[in-house]
């Protein structure tokens, strides 16, 4: 008798630990913030950045936002837009479709973000460029922004522009116009 | 090229291209737009003088090779419009206008020089300090020999859509805290899209003492590794 009611706290204590983890799981953000920009939170999927892989546990890192996910992969899973899942960089933004299976998650397949696409809408030809150009920034109203390296600059600019390399941006926020209603204009060499 | 520049549109240079190409050594054409009076007071080093008004006619005078870097001065940037449309139309692709003029490099605290400015134009195309042969590239990447090591500085999100066979990628903006992952042993090969971020890399890696040449051109890599180099 002491043994069934052993066996049976055991249980409870089991499927306590169960549910709990199962609860705290749920309570993990499944979507890092800035996904949310495009993305919609999704339960069978988690959107957020690459930390790193372990080939020998065949387990991927990846964090959304502030939670830390370890999920399972093998031969099975499948990747698009990266040749090894070792390739992936840190930091990338990855999206990891997820199923449950005995009781860990696997990943289905996991996706890197592909470079972004600019929307047709968001485009400018270089005749609509070239009047903006011939009127000037004054009069029509536009901040040209060279976002190649700095030196490409100097060898030769688009009149007008001014120089912010890409890879620097963020740290050159302040060469933007302070008025937010001027049309902002970028350019780069249309190799990458 | 990109489209603005193939559709033959306005350019623009500064005086820091022109400077250091001078301070380099890197040939370039100079043309000082102005009246040969104006000039012989003072001009860029190197320049030679062609009136705007003859420009026209002086077809003959410029280099046989058309990728030849032109750059075209006058006092300021509109005086030089029409002679770059006449220099462009002939098909110098690297044609450009001093921003500014020679205002801006008076401005920039840079010298004049004195006394007769050039009559011939002499251009004979050299490599970039640093810069490797095409030919050369394709034989290191084919052979891998065990001496040299690929660097490949574009940014990780290009890297990801294909690199070269045992290439390294690490970002040029990234190299000064990732130097231990780059071999002091070996000899650096530095590729990056359009050869600008490798030129830049090359400098780093020189400075801390690093052993290397860059690939001075435009470069595609597919997804198995496969690639195409082409020269502006």
């Amino acid at each position: 008798m002491k043994k069934i009611i052993s066996i049976f706290v055991m249980c409870m204590v089991g499927l306590l630990i169960f549910s709990l983890s199962v609860f705290s799981q749920s309570e993990k953000s499944r979507i890092a913030p800035i996904c949310k920009q495009c993305h919609t939170p999704d339960d069978k999927i988690l959107r957020g950045t690459f930390v790193n892989v372990s080939q020998k546990a065949e387990t991927i890192q990846m964090l959304t936002g502030t939670a830390t996910w370890i999920i399972n992969y093998d031969d099975n899973t499948k990747l698009i837009g990266a040749e090894r899942i070792n390739k992936i960089p840190k930091e990338k933004e990855i999206a990891i479709e997820i199923e449950e299976r005995g009781g860990q998650l696997y990943a289905k397949s996991v996706s890197v973000k592909p470079p972004v696409k600019v929307p047709e809408e968001k485009l400018i030809n270089i005749d609509e460029l070239a009047k903006l150009i011939d009127a000037g920034p004054d009069q029509a109203r536009f901040f040209l922004v060279d976002s190649r390296p700095e030196p490409r600059y100097h060898e030769g600019h688009i009149p007008y522009a001014i120089s912010i390399y890409d890879a620097e941006f963020d740290k050159h926020i302040e060469k933007l116009p302070e008025d937010k209603d001027i049309l902002l204009i970028f350019y780069c060499g249309g190799v990458t | 090229m990109p489209e603005w520049k193939k559709a033959g549109k306005l350019i623009l240079s500064t005086v820091n291209f022109v400077k250091e190409n001078m301070d380099k050594d890197i040939p370039q054409v100079i043309i000082d737009l102005r009246s040969s009076e104006e000039a012989l007071k003072g001009f860029i080093q190197g320049a030679v003088s062609i009136p705007s008004e003859k420009v026209v006619n002086m077809k003959d005078k410029f280099p046989a090779d058309k990728k030849a870097p032109v750059i075209l001065y006058a006092s300021d940037t509109n005086s030089a419009i029409e002679a770059f449309k006449i220099v462009r139309g002939w098909g110098y692709s690297n044609t450009s206008i001093l921003k500014g003029g020679i205002e801006a490099w008076k401005r920039s605290g840079y010298n004049l020089a004195q006394g007769k400015p050039g009559e011939t134009i002499v251009y004979v195309p050299k490599p970039r300090p640093g810069e490797i042969s095409v030919e050369e590239f394709k034989g290191i990447v084919e052979t891998l020999p065990s001496d040299k090591f690929i660097l490949d500085v574009r940014d990780e999100d290009e890297a990801v859509q294909g690199m070269l066979r045992s290439a390294k990628n690490i970002p040029t903006q990234e190299i000064p805290k990732r130097l231990l992952e780059i071999p002091k042993d070996k000899e650096i090969i530095i590729h990056c899209s359009t050869g600008v971020r490798a030129e830049m890399a090359y400098h780093i890696l020189k400075e801390a003492g690093y052993k290397g040449r860059f690939l001075n051109a435009n470069i595609k890599i597919d997804k198995d590794g496969k690639y195409e180099i082409s020269k502006d």
